[in-house]
């Protein structure tokens, strides 16, 4: 029973940590209908760029935690006025393509300039150790990962429910044209909700630097499993990609601790049985055929 | 296709779909001649091993533009197909000492087995959610291969894959003569291609992709074309990454690995989609681009094809074939005087923004939009 | 009729680009005279943009230069080998790039040899280039045991190390008072080689393995199989991960603070981990060494020739490339000809000694076995100088460090 609820206190941990990474893909999808294949770069870039501050500019992870999102938000803005905004009227898959071009690019500059081993890094001061509740232990770290993650995306969730902002970029994404008609200029906001998405993956990614290895290819996994949380949410939608994420989250530690080689087979055994049941994901609206 | 005859005819609407004309017919006997003649002159230019895998590249290719450029389907998968049955021509060419034609048969047939179930659940799925789930499932693949090393030799690969052929020494050890051995499998895959892009069947399809309410409504079970395009591409995948297999002489993870499956569309994209011929051409670019920058001491392959695919994606939508063909045809004065919807645009997209037109394939270009 | 004309043209096109591309196809000329064109070629194939770069990669030219320079110091106008060429190539950890490759370095572009070659599923597709070729492949900087078992041929040898000498390090653990152990491996062929060779060392130090658990590979997520180990409350935490998996691993590892309760052995481990995750976060982690490049005078000297050339130190495998190349030299010298066969005849059986090989023994099976280390991670204060990560606790003799001749082989 320990040992239960151990395993599902790492999956919420773990869960809130791919929620996060998995939100900014589901605001950009839901703002400019493109499925962003350089998420899992842009997570690498905030990752490498939290290192490369430490290192260059002895810039702590506190610090991290704003300039780069900061900073990824403009080169997100820049990539989506020079290269996405060209094929935005296509059908998404051309945008589909385009990103896995662009993560191509960006992951080979970083192994050119960075090398391929990592970047070392430290582990955030006072937030070291272990949290011991009777016999149940859990790094500080992840506790913090999983409270931030849980913050920011109730945060961002606030932000779109709740502020005027908000309701131009939900009326922009869910009804564009009746939006238009109301008089609202979709396209102004599509560049800036594309840097908002662009920074939460590199939030993820300055999470990431503490405890994973910081390698030019970190991102190329993660992204198809990010691609399979958010079909399982139902893509475009927020609050799937959220919920999904801790579901991920929570399979793959169970999986881990019971069936050790197949946890990441489980994932797509998830997602196999959503796509059956509910071919447009747990909250996601049905799309034309 | 014995596939198709199961399906019911088109009832009305059967003009949206006319039989190629003679002329057409003569065009393409002359246009396959010219194909073959290149095909078969390849190992004479090229490295022969090298040439052999732009053949097999080629192929798979095409077989995701089957998908794609006629079908709207973009497999993000495919090496799924491509790998499994790679995977299955090398075990049963070590254990069983069958002749490697055999073997790679029986390899596109477990790669059409394998494309059932994963079909039946993508196919639930269209464009981009389509593209993921391809993804997704073959990642899994990924894992059940590496898992299965007794099959498959998990990290190590399944090494040692002979090219058993009847005894005969200098298709079983020289590459040249190998190539010339393999290549009729190859142009067997790539004439099947044409045989479904040019049937009934393939008409329907097309349909399906640029108008999927309007084929339903004329009474096609859409998800059942689909489904049996998938299969048949998977099959057409399969006996690519047979050739390769035992072209290599191994079969590692990386045949399953998604990669493979971004390489191969990038091949695709590159060299036109919607085109067939066009997956050949970004195969043999890409192919010999990897060669040579493998030797040629740049680290950084990935910037060159990313951003040689990120140009081809912004500006040239319609690949180095189609803009090709297409500046032919306007240098030639033969731009048609009314602007055409474009067929061979793979997937849905505006005509405004490609300066150039593609030629047209008359029983195409008819299709509905 | 514009499609025709328009695809006669793009037809015309490619193939015209196909013949500039490359003049070198054609059926296989017949062979001549079985002594190669007058030069020793030396080819390198490793990963030149990939995990691996950095351990090996393009600095493994550096270290073969190094080798070329010194034969031609020590032998000038008796040297048969007058006329020396490298050339490399990127197998970028493809397996099937790397045999493309292979065939091309024997067939196209003259190699006599070829180096390097990690990643093992690449590596065994090269030996069997080389078999078919008939011309020489020493590897160095793949693990797997298989080049010298089922795999193994008359042309491959495998230089510095394997899954089994890994393991033998662990006996010095077990010795220190790491007696009880929880293993944590990936589960795919390496991992699982791995795994089966540390139970056997651990075991036959009189230590006890309390469990071995299997992890997904790749994989980033770790915390739950470190809870999982630590509720053994062992001795020792082996984990046989490698390259981005390991540091995946030891961060996660520090976070639960494991470092104060537990020791941590590493299965395979580059210096260029260290230096990238940072020594403190791998200190007191013992590991076996191949070869270190502040052991001794002699190490000391080639890594400051080395390190002026590159910045940076060598690797292990850096040096065995060296090695491989100088004693591959030799054997030409000792046979006058640079003839594969006559060049193995020399290898075989012989006797080796260099700055890497200390003991060295080409063995029946082609395996070549030395003298190796087991290496202790510093502390950070204990760092005098850059790249000054290990402390060598023990010396195990050739003999011991590799096991028997493996019973596989058979060639």
């Amino acid at each position: 029973m320990d040992a239960f609820v151990q395993y599902t206190l790492q999956g919420l941990a773990a869960g809130g940590f791919y929620a996060l990474a998995a939100l900014g893909l589901a605001v950009i999808f839901g703002a400019l209908n493109v499925v962003n294949f350089a998420h899992g770069a842009f997570y690498m870039l905030g990752a490498v760029l939290t290192a490369v501050l430490l290192d260059v500019a002895g810039i702590g992870f506190w610090w991290s935690l704003l300039i780069v999102p900061v900073v990824l938000f403009g080169f997100g803005i820049l990539v989506e006025r020079v290269l996405v905004r060209w094929l935005l009227g296509f059908d998404n898959l051309y945008t589909f393509l385009l990103t896995f071009g662009i993560s191509l690019v960006l992951v080979d500059i970083i192994k050119l300039r960075y090398g391929v081993s990592g970047l070392p890094y430290e582990q955030p001061a006072g937030l070291g150790g272990l949290l011991s509740i009777g016999p149940i232990q859990l790094p500080v770290y992840q506790l913090f990962v999983f409270v931030f993650s849980v913050a920011v995306c109730a945060g961002v969730w606030l932000l779109l429910a709740k502020t005027r902002v908000g309701m131009i970029v939900r009326a922009a994404t869910e009804e564009p044209d009746r939006a238009r008609a109301l008089g609202i200029n979709v396209s102004r906001w599509v560049t800036p909700v594309f840097g908002f998405g662009v920074a939460l993956a590199s939030l993820a990614g300055v999470l990431a630097a503490p405890f994973r290895a910081i390698t030019a290819t970190m991102g190329s996994n993660f992204i198809i499993i990010l691609f399979a949380i958010v079909v399982i949410g139902g893509l475009g939608s927020i609050l799937g990609a959220v919920v999904a994420g801790f579901l991920v989250g929570l399979v793959e530690a169970y999986g881990q601790g019971y069936a050790s080689t197949f946890s990441q087979i489980l994932i797509f055994i998830l997602m196999a049985v959503v796509i059956l049941v509910r071919p447009a994901g747990l909250f996601g609206r049905r799309e034309s055929v | 296709m014995s596939a198709t005859s199961r399906i019911a005819p088109p009832r009305g609407g059967l003009d949206a779909f006319p039989a190629p004309s003679r002329a057409t017919t003569i065009r393409r006997i002359v246009w396959l001649a010219i194909a073959l003649v290149a095909v078969l002159a390849l190992p004479w230019f090229v490295y022969p091993p090298v040439a052999m895998d732009i053949a097999a590249w080629a192929l798979f290719a095409m077989s995701v533009d089957l998908l794609l450029g006629y079908g709207g389907l973009l497999s993000f998968g495919h090496a799924a197909f491509w790998g499994s049955s790679a995977y299955f021509t090398g075990w049963i060419a070590s254990h069983l000492g069958l002749p490697f034609p055999l073997a790679i048969l029986l390899g596109a047939v477990a790669a059409m087995v394998l494309a059932v179930p994963i079909g039946l659940l993508s196919v639930r799925r269209s464009g981009i959610y389509f593209a993921m789930v391809t993804l997704a499932f073959a990642q899994m693949i990924y894992f059940v291969a590496n898992q299965a090393s007794v099959v498959t030799g998990g990290e190590n690969g399944l090494q040692g894959v002979p090219k058993t052929f009847f005894g005969i020494e200098a298709i079983e050890t020289e590459s040249f003569y190998f190539y010339y051995a393999a290549i009729p499998i190859i142009i067997f895959g790539a004439f099947a291609c044409w045989r479904i892009v040019h049937s009934p069947f393939g008409r329907v399809l097309s349909g399906i992709r640029d108008n999927p309410a309007r084929v339903r409504a004329l009474g096609y079970d859409v998800e059942r074309y689909k489904l049996i395009a998938f299969v048949l591409s998977a099959g057409i995948a399969g006996l690519a990454g047979g050739v390769f297999a035992i072209s290599h002489g191994f079969v590692s993870l990386q045949e399953v690995d998604w990669t493979t499956s971004g390489k191969v569309v990038l091949m695709t994209v590159l060299g036109g989609m919607g085109t067939l011929w066009g997956g050949a051409i970004g195969a043999a670019i890409i192919v010999l681009l990897e060669d040579y920058l493998s030797s040629a001491g740049f680290d950084g392959i990935g910037i060159i094809t990313g951003a040689i695919f990120i140009v081809c994606v912004l500006l040239f939508r319609k690949g180095v074939w189609g803009t090709v063909a297409g500046l032919v045809e306007r240098i030639r004065g033969r731009l048609p005087a009314r602007r055409r919807p474009d067929p061979d645009d793979g997937i849905d997209a505006p005509d405004s923004v490609t300066a150039t037109d593609t030629p047209h394939d008359e029983s195409q270009s008819e299709a509905p939009r | 009729m514009t499609r025709k004309s328009s695809s006669l043209v793009v037809g015309g096109i490619t193939a015209a680009a196909l013949v500039l591309t490359g003049c070198a196809g054609g059926p296989p000329a017949p062979d001549g005279s079985a002594l190669s064109d007058g030069k020793v070629t030396i080819g390198i194939l490793n990963d030149q943009s990939g995990v691996y770069r950095d351990l090996s990669g393009p600095n493994t030219r550096v270290a073969v230069d190094m080798a070329i320079a010194d034969y031609r110091e020590k032998y000038g106008d008796e040297a048969v080998a007058t006329e020396i060429e490298v050339i490399t190539s990127d197998h970028q950890n493809k397996p099937d790039v790397a045999n493309t490759q292979a065939q091309q370095m024997y067939d196209r572009r003259g190699a006599d040899i070829i180096l390097d070659v990690p990643t093992s599923s690449a590596a065994l597709a090269v030996a069997e280039v080389a078999a078919a070729k008939e011309r020489l492949f020493i590897n160095v900087t793949a693990a797997t045991m298989e080049l010298t078992g089922a795999s193994c041929n008359p042309y491959t040898f495998h230089w510095a190390y394997n899954t089994e000498m890994l393991a033998k390090g662990a006996a010095g653990v077990v010795e220190d008072g790491g007696e009880s152990w929880a293993i944590v491996y990936p589960d795919y062929a390496f991992g699982q080689g791995m795994n089966a060779s540390f139970t056997a060392a651990v075991e036959a130090a009189g230590g006890e393995v309390l469990e071995s658990i299997a992890t997904p590979f790749p994989n980033d997520n770790f915390s739950t199989f470190i809870t999982r180990a630590a509720a053994q409350d062992p001795d020792v935490i082996g984990i046989m991960a490698a390259g981005g998996d390991l540091i995946n691993f030891v961060k996660q590892y520090n976070q639960a603070g494991m470092q104060e309760s537990t020791t941590l052995a590493v299965g395979l481990m580059f210096i260029t981990d260290i230096h990238s995750l940072g020594v403190d976060q791998f200190s007191g982690t013992t590991f076996t060494d191949a070869w270190y490049w502040n052991y001794d005078e002699q190490n000391r000297e080639f890594a400051d020739r080395f390190t002026q050339l590159t910045d940076t130190r060598p690797t292990f495998a850096h040096a065995g490339n060296y090695s491989a190349a100088l004693q591959y030299l030799e054997a030409i010298q000792r046979a006058g000809t640079d003839d594969a066969d006559a060049v193995i005849a020399e290898l075989e059986g012989a006797e080796l000694n260099d700055l890497f090989l200390r003991n060295g023994v080409v063995r029946s099976d082609h395996s070549v076995i030395h003298d190796s280390y087991v290496a202790r991670v510093k502390a950070a204060d204990d760092v005098e100088e850059p790249w000054d990560y290990e402390a060598i606790i023990a010396t195990i003799p050739a003999e011991d460090a590799f096991s028997d001749v493996n019973p596989n082989c058979s060639m």
